[in-house]
């Protein structure tokens, strides 16, 4: 019985030649997340929209708050604008001459044809597309669309980051420091948890105004909440575990441990939440808009977009479509990619909510 | 049991308190008030009629005068219905809001309870996959939207239900199917998400394996085992959706002209008709906190761990 | 310690596999063995080395994806438990085998009472009444050393320390009298005083009912005091199994005498170096054909590398699987 020399080996490969690899919580989290199919389609989506709003002002597309009150109500199509107008009116003549009984159109009618038809050959603005149809005021629903997903994206982004700003710090703090301070914290969240938080933010737009800065103020300040109590919770699952301890051991200041150790181990939680509070925030402020108390014309937003169409979809359907749609696309995608990115970083929550 | 149900009760209280003058506050401390619009008024009469409102002492007084009020039930006349008081401009709407909150509520709970169960159960099959898309669907798409769009193709395109109205009117039930099918919507796919996921940590439970060690059949540790623990989340956010709906039927009843409490609501916001504000942010939080109470109480029912110490 | 030489339960080269991302994990990669009425047989081995998959695969509750019974049998009383129907197999469970788990603090429930939980078994299988079942389990409660059984039987199980709920894991186990009991890591969870009651409770109320026993701990003093016969696992297989006094004795398979040799001891010298086997446990994953032991060895030899060890029997009841004592080499 010879002791045996063990052959050198690299660390990763063991003596039956099976290798371990290290793999970091990210690159295994990203690779989770490229399988999943929806969740990827969803990160795809959410970059085209980004794109498309971040580069609106340069993009070829009319101005969104243009009016050309020859062409509205016009159908979305790949035609020019005065042909529509053209055939929208005569059907419309057609109409009232069946209406009237009548088998012909007047004189008053064809001198109205005759001249718009006129228009049409010499004014070059007849000439234009509106893919995705007009207004009520003539203005292009297209541009109206990708302008008001800049601002319901925005509003979605900005207010995000700094609802996690306070969130987290004051989660962080609270479940770090315990006792009183985390008592009076959380007694304070329960309570305007409870409050029914959308009235309140009515009478708050209602009252002080509808600028963009109180729309801001009056849903940032309740959309912290979640966010504070879910990394308050992990904070307190973290803060007895052991590599806390043996920071404080050597040393470490309280701020310094907050925010160099637990914190950043809470940021799988802070990523999931934070993706999924994006289309809470854009759906808060549509809400608002469709109510009438948030953003004010011409500027537009989804929600307005769809209140404006919801008021005439009878008669013109597409206005009500086009921006309920794209709407719907925008939060199905983040959706997707919230819950996908939840199961990527924490696999065993592949059965979670 | 008794004991923690006191305990509760109590703490309402302070909150109820709280939530009065909280809302007090905010409500006065907007710029205006409510005759400030309304041009051309000689100064004295505007005098007057502050002073027959109350506005004209300083506002510690009228907060006095207010609670006061509020004790006997009183919620004061309103500055805007002149020959109506809050009370009674809330009295005929509010049932309309709580017939279609509790209905709505009820459907999503019904629903989403049973639809999360089955997909629990059938992971990962077909019916899982559909049910979940579904869920996805219900929670990313706006109330406004949802509803204007089953209006177009409901009732305008396809001509199965009335656009709008409620009861009273020409219309039988049918005219409640498509406002509470709207308002349950995204809390349905909610709860359908939240029951899955329950059901399915619970079913991974050591708990549960031994009950399976025993020789139980398995509808036995599905219902009698597995249910009690599952629900007890659902069951927390039923606080939450049930204020997500008074939310909702703001909404809803613009959408469908529904004579609740929403019109009025945001009339009076836009109007500073101080009354009729602070009385109904009063009652619906009134309604929130007792409906959080019986939630707390009947999770206290279910997990033992928390009444019985 | 009735013990007859009629095995009631004979696992005949089990395999249990689970499919996972990375590959095939074998986590029981044929093992047998053989139980008789009244033994009370210990499986050793460190963690990940398959001995609660072992227990699991006998009354055929592996999570079915992503694991499955890849091979064997697991006769009782001559019929093959892995081939029967589920409903045949629920009449066994909890009633002639009956398990009993780690983690007392998870493994009951904790919405229902105590007696809830005592009672479904016992009507299951028994078909007593609810009252009689009551009495019953009030019974059991008392054997398991419950002071005041009739009142604490409502409670539920929060309001019952770690090592009383083991008991009562302990009483609704026995109390529908298996014929064999099997314990995973029963007293693993708890602290140490409390470990050595459950132990003599257990080993008392075994020998009073006649039970068998299949105790797995990773934990070679629990083994000497209760069991009459160890097997030793490691890597998903056996590497050694006989009386628990001989195994004690005089080790045979290597792996045995290092765990041997690796637990401290009072009446050696305080200087002496504590010893351990060098090495980690392998992965099971794709594991080549050779001695899985191999690498942390200091006997090995060069076939050891190459081949799977044969498994040799001997006449005092022991079985080794080592290329040292088999005459191939």
């Amino acid at each position: 019985m010879t002791e045996k020399k063990q052959p050198k080996r690299d660390s990763l490969t063991n003596e039956f030649n099976q290798t371990m690899k290290p793999v970091s919580l990210w690159t295994d989290a990203w690779r989770r997340l490229r399988k999943n199919k929806m969740a990827f389609a969803g990160l795809i989506i959410i970059g085209v929209f980004g794109l498309l709003s971040f580069t609106a002002p340069i993009l070829p597309i009319h101005s969104y708050e243009t009016q050309v009150t020859e062409h509205q109500n016009l159908r979305p199509s790949f035609r020019p604008a005065g042909q529509l107008m053209i055939e929208t009116r005569t059907s419309y003549f057609k109409q009232v001459m069946e209406a009237e009984g009548r088998t012909e159109l007047n004189d008053e009618e064809k001198a109205e044809i005759s001249s718009m038809e006129q228009s049409v050959q010499t004014n070059p603005i007849h000439k234009q597309m509106y893919l995705l149809g007009t207004d009520s005021l003539g203005r292009d629903m297209l541009s109206r669309v990708l302008y008001g997903g800049r601002i319901s994206i925005g509003i979605g982004l900005v207010g995000t980051f700094f609802s996690m700003l306070v969130g987290i710090s004051l989660g962080s703090i609270a479940g770090y420091v315990g006792g009183r301070l985390d008592n009076l914290l959380m007694r304070f969240v329960d309570i305007l948890y409870g409050l029914p938080y959308m009235l309140v933010v009515i009478i708050m737009m209602a009252l002080f105004g509808k600028n963009i800065i109180n729309l801001f103020i009056a849903i940032a300040l309740i959309s912290w909440l979640t966010l504070c109590r879910v990394v308050r919770g992990q904070i307190i699952s973290l803060k007895n575990a052991e590599f806390v301890e043996a920071a404080r051991s050597m040393g470490a200041s309280t701020p310094r441990i907050i925010f160099r150790h637990l914190t950043p181990n809470t940021l799988g939680v802070i990523v999931v939440f934070s993706t999924l509070m994006v289309p809470q925030f854009i759906m808060n402020e549509s809400f608002l808009s469709f109510l009438g108390l948030g953003i004010s014309a011409p500027m537009a937003s989804w929600g307005s977009l769809v209140a404006e169409g919801a008021s005439v979809m009878d008669l013109y359907p597409w206005q009500l479509l086009v921006p309920a749609i794209s709407m719907t696309v925008f939060l199905f995608a983040m959706n997707f990619l919230g819950d996908g990115l939840r199961d990527a970083l924490d696999p065993q929550s592949k059965n979670k909510l | 049991m008794t004991r923690f149900m006191i305990r509760r009760f109590l703490s309402l209280i302070p909150t109820v308190f709280l939530i009065i003058t909280f809302a007090f506050i905010i409500v006065r401390s907007a710029p205006g008030g409510p005759f400030t619009s309304e041009k051309g008024r000689p100064p004295e009469i505007v005098e007057n009629l502050k002073k027959h409102y109350d506005l004209d002492k300083p506002i510690f007084t009228q907060y006095l005068l207010y609670m006061g009020k509020i004790m006997k039930g009183n919620l004061g006349p309103s500055t805007r219905f002149k020959d109506f008081t809050v009370n009674e401009v809330i009295g005929t709407a509010l049932p309309v809001s709580m017939l279609l909150g509790i209905l709505a509520l009820s459907l999503a709970v019904l629903s989403g309870v049973a639809a999360g169960i089955i997909s629990a159960l059938r992971q990962n099959s077909w019916v899982d996959y559909l049910a979940m898309s579904f869920a996805v669907v219900g929670i990313s798409v706006p109330l406004f939207v949802i509803g204007p769009v089953l209006k177009l193709f409901l009732a305008l395109k396809w001509k199965l239900l009335p656009t709008s109205g409620w009861f009273g009117g020409r219309y039988s039930w049918v005219v409640i199917i498509m406002p509470v099918l709207t308002l349950a919507l995204p809390y349905l796919a909610s709860i359908a998400r939240l029951t899955r996921a329950s059901v399915l940590e619970v079913l991974r439970a050591d708990y549960i394996r031994t009950a399976r060690s025993k020789g139980l059949s398995e509808t036995v540790v599905i219902l009698k085992h597995v249910l009690k623990g599952a629900l007890l989340p659902v069951i927390s956010f039923l606080g939450p959706a049930f204020a997500g709906i008074i939310t909702g039927t703001v909404v809803v009843e613009q959408i469908f002209t529904i004579p609740g409490m929403g019109r009025p609501y945001i009339q009076a916001a836009i109007n500073r008709d101080y009354g009729v504000i602070l009385g109904d942010v009063i009652v619906f939080s009134l309604i929130l906190v007792l409906m959080n109470f019986l939630v707390d109480i009947f999770y206290g029912f279910l997990d033992p761990r928390i009444s019985y110490k | 310690m009735a013990m007859t030489d009629e095995p009631i339960l004979q696992v005949k080269n089990l395999r249990t596999y689970f499919n996972t991302d990375e590959g095939i994990v074998k986590a029981v990669d044929g093992v047998s063995f053989d139980l008789r009425k009244g033994e009370t047989l210990g499986i050793v081995g460190e963690s990940g080395s398959g001995k609660s998959v072992t227990n699991l695969s006998v009354i055929n509750m592996i999570p079915s994806p992503p694991g499955r019974i890849a091979g064997g049998e697991i006769l009782y009383h001559g019929k093959d438990l892995l081939k029967m129907p589920k409903s045949e197999i629920r009449q066994i469970r909890g009633n002639k085998i009956s398990m009993i788990f780690q983690d007392p603090m998870t493994s009951l429930n904790p919405f229902l009472r105590i007696s809830n939980q005592m009672i479904e078994t016992i009507v299951l299988h028994q078909g007593l009444d609810k009252k009689a079942a009551k009495e019953k389990a009030i019974e059991m409660l008392k054997l398991a050393g419950i002071p005041s059984p009739e009142k604490r039987i409502d409670q539920y199980p929060h309001q019952f320390s770690g090592g009383m709920r083991q008991r009562v894991m302990i009483a609704m186990g026995l109390s529908c009298n298996p014929e064999i009991l099997i314990a995973d890591e029963p007293t693993s969870a708890l602290d140490v005083t409390i470990q050595a009651q459950i132990l003599d409770l257990m080993k008392d109320l075994t020998h009073r009912l006649g039970t068998a026993v299949i105790l797995i701990t990773h934990s070679l003093g629990v083994v000497a005091g209760t069991c009459d016969t160890i097997c030793v696992m490691y890597a998903g297989r056996f590497v050694e199994r006989g009386p628990t006094d001989l195994i004690f004795e005089s080790p045979m398979h290597p792996y045995t005498q290092g765990l041997i040799k690796s637990v401290p001891r009072l009446d050696r010298k305080s200087t002496e170096r504590l010893s351990s086997i060098r090495g980690q446990p392998p992965n099971v994953i794709d594991l080549p054909d050779c001695c899985p032991f191999y690498p942390r060895c200091d006997k090995a030899m060069d076939i050891c590398k190459r081949k799977y060890p044969a498994w040799k029997t001997f006449d005092n009841g022991r079985t080794v699987g080592c290329w040292l004592y088999s005459e191939e080499r």
